[in-house]
C-alpha cells in the first residue's frame, strides 16, 4: 500500500523531470530544424451527390456541336458532379509561401482517387518597381473573370457554360508568363498580357498531324502559341463596387481525332487561328456589414478559321475550308441574406453557333439555354453545402443527315465543400 | 506632342498627383485618424475598411488596390484582423513598398501585449486568432504605443521632418492622457460591473477598467448564437446579476434584444472604431461615446 503510494507520487515527479529532460534534448536536437518555414498548407474537399434525369450512359455522350470537337467528350465521365449518385470532385492541396524578399511561390495539387496532378505552380515577383508584376509557371489564364478562380470560390457548383465550352472543363490553363502593370490613376487601372504555349484542346492545340500515307502532314506550332492581353478597371458608387474588364486571346489550334492517323478509320483533323474576345462586368452591392448582392456577367466571343482535313476509311483525303462564330454568355446574381445563408440564380445562354465548312453553313443549333439556381448555408468560412438545381438545354445528340437535336436534362447537386489549413483570402 | 509625351512618362512611372506628401493607408479608420494627427499635412491618408462594418469581414474592393498602388505606408491593426480580407489586395498591388517585411509596412500588433493568446489553436473553437484577441485598440493605454510606432515610422521614412512628427506626438500624448483621466473618473464607480458582449470585441477595455466578463453571445468566436445558447445565456445572466450587454454596430441584434426584453436589463451597443457610430468620428470620441453611453446606461 505504502509502495503504491510512494510510486503514484513518483510518477508524477518522473513525468515532469523527463519532460524537462526531453525539452532540453530537443532544443538541442533543434538546431537546424525548419519546420516554422513551412509554407501555408491547405486542402480543400468537395464532394456531392448528384441526382438526373438521364442515364450517365447518354450523358457523357453528349456534346456541343459547333462550339467542341466531337471527339472531345463534354460532360467527361470525370468532370465535376458528373456521375448520378455520389461525386468526389476534387481533393485541392494548396501550397503557398514567401520565397524570399523578391519572390512568392504559390502551387495548387488536385488530388483524385486515382492520382495527383499539378493544376498550377507558380511563382510572382514582389518587388519590382513602377507598378510592375511578374508571374511564371502554370496557372489559370487571366482571361475574364471565372476563368482564373478555382473552383470553390465560384457561386454555383459548375462553370459557366460558355466557359466550359470554350475553354473545356479544365478551363485556360498554361504553362507561361504573366507582366502586369497596375496604373498609377485614383481609380482601379491594370493592364496585362500573357505569353502561353497554348495546348488547350478546345480552342487552341499545338500538336501537329497527319493521316496513315502522310498525303497530308502538318507540323507542330512552335513555340508560345497563345497570347492573352487583358485590361480591367474598377471604381466604386457608393457601397457599389463595379469591376470591368476586357480580354482577348489569340493562337492557333491544331487538333485531329484519333481516326484521322489510322489506316481503315474515318476521322477529322483542324489546322486553324482562333481568336476569342471577352468582357466581363462584376458589380458587388453591401447593404450593410453582412448583407449584399452580387452581380456578375461575362461574354466571350469566339472567331475561328482555318481547314479541317478529312481522312475516310477507304483511304482518301479532303479538305475543306473552316469557319466558326461561336459566342455566349452567362449572368447570375447571388445574395447573401445573413451570415448563413445564400441564395444565387444565373442563366447561360450560347448564342451564335455559324460553322461555314468548305462554303457551306451547317444546321447547327444556336441560342442554347441552361438555367441555374442554388441556395447555399455555410456554417462558418471554412464549411459550405450548397444545393443547386440546373436544366440544361445546350447538350445536344447527332441524328442523320448532320442534324442534331437537343436533349434537355435536369439535374440536383447537392455539394459540399470545406477547408482546413492554412487557406488565403480570397480576390474580389 | 513634348508635353503628351510627358504625361505618360509620368503616369507611366506613378509620379502623377505627387505632392512631396507621404502616402499612408490604414485599413481601419481609428489608424488612420491618429496617423493623420502624427503626419498633420506632411501625410495623405486613406483608410480602407468603414467603421461601422465587420473588421474581420471587408469586401476586397479593387478600388483599394487602387490607393494601395500608392502607398509609402501600409499600416495595419495585425494579429491577423485583416487575413480574411487584406493579403490579396497587397498581392495586387504590384507595390513593393508595402509588402510584409518592408519599411513601407507597419503591423501594430507587434508592439502592443495581445491578450488571451490561446494554447493550442483549433477551428473547432470558432474563429479564434493565434496570436491573442486582436482588438487591441479598445485599451486607450495601447493608443500612445500605437502613436509612438507610427511617429517612429514616420520619421524613418522620412527623417526631414523627423522633430515634427516628434511635436504631434508628444502634443497627443499629452492630450490623451488628458482624456484618459476623465474616464477613468467616470468609469471609478462600474469597477466590478458585470457584462455580457456578443462578441469579445471589447475585452481590452472592459479589463482596463475592471468590468467582468461574464460571457458572450456568441457561442464561438465568429459563431452566431444558437437558441440553445442563448437560453444559457439566459441563464448565467439571471445567476451572475449580469448589469449590461455590450452589443457592437455590426452583428446582427435579435438575440441581445431579446435577453435585454425579457430579463430587463440595459442594452448598449458600443462603437467599436472610428466612424461605427455618428458620435465617434476620431479616436477620442469613440471612447468619449463609449464612456457616455456606459454611464448614461
Amino acid at each position: 500500500m505504502k509502495l503504491q503510494k510512494k510510486c503514484i507520487l513518483a510518477f508524477p515527479i518522473l513525468f515532469v523531470w523527463s519532460c524537462g529532460f526531453l525539452r532540453a534534448q530537443s532544443r538541442e536536437g533543434s538546431a537546424f530544424d525548419q519546420s516554422r518555414y513551412v509554407p501555408d498548407i491547405a486542402l480543400i474537399l468537395d464532394v456531392s451527390g448528384v441526382g438526373r434525369d438521364m442515364a450517365n450512359e447518354k450523358y457523357y455522350s453528349l456534346t456541343i456541336p459547333g462550339f467542341s470537337y466531337p471527339f472531345l467528350n463534354q460532360p467527361s465521365p470525370s468532370g465535376l458532379n458528373a456521375q448520378r449518385g455520389m461525386n468526389f470532385n476534387y481533393g485541392e492541396m494548396s501550397l503557398y509561401s514567401v520565397v524570399d524578399p523578391y519572390f512568392d511561390l504559390f502551387a495548387v495539387i488536385d488530388l483524385a482517387p486515382d492520382g495527383a496532378g499539378l493544376e498550377e505552380a507558380y511563382f510572382t515577383t514582389r518587388k519590382l518597381p513602377y507598378g510592375f508584376k511578374i508571374k511564371a509557371g502554370k496557372f489559370l489564364a487571366s482571361f475574364g473573370r471565372v476563368n482564373e478562380q478555382h473552383e470553390h470560390y465560384w457561386d454555383f457548383a459548375n462553370q459557366p457554360l460558355i466557359s466550359m465550352a470554350l475553354f473545356g472543363e479544365d478551363g485556360l490553363n498554361e504553362i507561361g508568363a504573366q507582366a502586369t502593370w497596375v496604373a498609377p490613376t485614383p481609380f482601379f487601372l491594370v493592364f496585362g498580357g500573357e505569353v502561353l504555349n497554348g495546348k488547350n484542346q478546345q480552342s487552341f492545340g499545338t500538336g501537329g498531324f497527319s493521316d496513315p500515307q502522310n498525303i497530308i502532314s502538318i507540323n507542330p506550332v512552335q513555340g508560345p502559341n497563345l497570347y492573352i492581353g487583358f485590361i480591367r478597371s474598377s471604381f466604386d458608387i457608393d457601397e457599389a463596387s463595379i469591376l470591368f474588364g476586357v480580354s482577348n486571346a489569340m493562337g492557333a489550334a491544331r487538333n485531329a481525332d484519333p481516326g484521322f492517323s489510322s489506316a481503315g478509320e474515318t476521322g477529322n483533323a483542324v489546322a486553324a487561328n482562333t481568336d476569342i474576345a471577352g468582357a466581363d462586368l462584376t458589380v458587388k452591392y453591401s447593404l450593410d456589414a453582412i448583407r449584399f448582392i452580387g452581380f456578375q456577367s461575362e461574354f466571350m466571343f469566339r472567331v475561328m478559321k482555318g481547314t479541317q482535313y478529312t481522312h475516310e476509311s477507304f483511304g482518301g483525303d479532303s479538305l475543306q475550308s473552316l469557319d466558326k462564330h461561336n459566342s455566349g454568355f452567362y449572368a447570375q446574381l447571388v445574395a447573401k441574406l445573413d451570415q448563413l445563408w445564400e441564395i444565387g440564380v444565373r442563366y447561360d445562354l450560347l448564342m451564335q453557333n455559324d460553322v461555314v465548312l468548305g462554303g457551306r453553313n451547317m444546321p447547327l443549333p444556336s441560342n442554347l439555354p441552361r438555367y441555374s439556381a442554388m441556395i447555399e448555408y455555410s456554417p462558418t468560412e471554412f464549411s459550405r453545402l450548397r444545393l443547386q438545381f440546373d436544366r440544361d438545354q445546350s447538350r445536344c445528340l447527332p441524328v442523320s443527315g448532320g442534324e442534331w437535336s437537343q436533349q434537355p436534362y435536369m439535374q440536383v447537386i447537392l455539394q459540399a465543400n470545406l477547408t482546413i489549413g492554412a487557406h488565403g483570402a480570397h480576390a474580389f | 506632342m513634348k508635353s503628351i509625351k510627358l504625361l505618360f512618362f509620368m503616369l507611366f512611372f506613378g509620379q502623377l498627383g505627387f505632392s512631396g506628401q507621404l502616402q499612408v493607408v490604414a485599413t481601419y479608420g481609428y489608424i488612420g485618424d491618429i496617423a493623420q494627427r502624427i503626419g498633420k499635412d506632411k501625410v495623405e491618408v486613406v483608410s480602407l475598411a468603414r467603421g461601422d462594418y465587420n473588421p474581420h469581414i471587408i469586401i476586397p474592393k479593387p478600388s483599394y488596390i487602387a490607393k494601395m498602388r500608392k502607398a509609402d505606408l501600409l499600416i495595419i491593426n495585425g494579429g491577423q484582423l485583416e487575413i480574411g480580407w487584406l493579403p490579396q489586395i497587397i498581392k495586387q498591388a504590384n507595390n513593393g513598398a508595402v509588402q510584409p517585411g518592408e519599411r513601407g509596412f507597419l503591423d501594430l500588433s507587434m508592439h502592443v501585449h495581445l491578450i488571451d493568446v490561446p494554447t493550442s489553436v483549433s477551428r473547432e473553437l470558432g474563429d479564434v486568432h493565434p496570436e491573442g484577441n486582436p482588438h487591441f485598440f479598445m485599451d486607450p493605454d495601447n493608443i500612445p504605443i500605437v502613436a509612438k510606432a507610427i511617429t517612429e515610422r514616420l520619421s524613418e521614412l522620412d527623417p526631414d521632418n523627423q522633430a515634427f512628427y516628434e511635436e504631434n506626438n508628444k502634443e497627443f500624448y499629452a492630450l490623451w492622457q488628458q482624456k484618459m483621466k476623465t474616464w477613468e473618473e467616470k468609469l471609478k464607480p462600474f469597477k466590478g460591473v458585470k457584462v455580457v458582449e456578443y462578441h469579445k470585441i471589447f475585452d481590452y477595455f472592459l479589463d482596463r477598467f475592471g468590468f467582468v466578463i461574464a460571457g458572450t453571445i456568441e457561442p464561438l468566436p465568429g459563431i452566431p448564437p444558437t437558441t440553445k445558447h442563448i437560453a444559457d445565456v439566459e441563464k448565467l445572466i439571471d445567476r451572475e446579476k449580469v448589469q449590461f450587454i455590450l452589443q457592437d454596430v455590426y452583428n446582427p441584434q435579435d438575440a441581445a434584444l431579446y435577453l435585454s426584453k425579457k430579463l430587463n436589463i440595459k442594452l448598449l451597443i458600443l462603437p467599436h472604431d472610428v466612424g461605427a457610430v455618428k458620435e465617434a468620428d476620431n479616436v477620442f470620441s469613440v471612447f468619449d461615446e463609449i464612456v457616455r453611453r456606459l454611464t448614461n446606461g
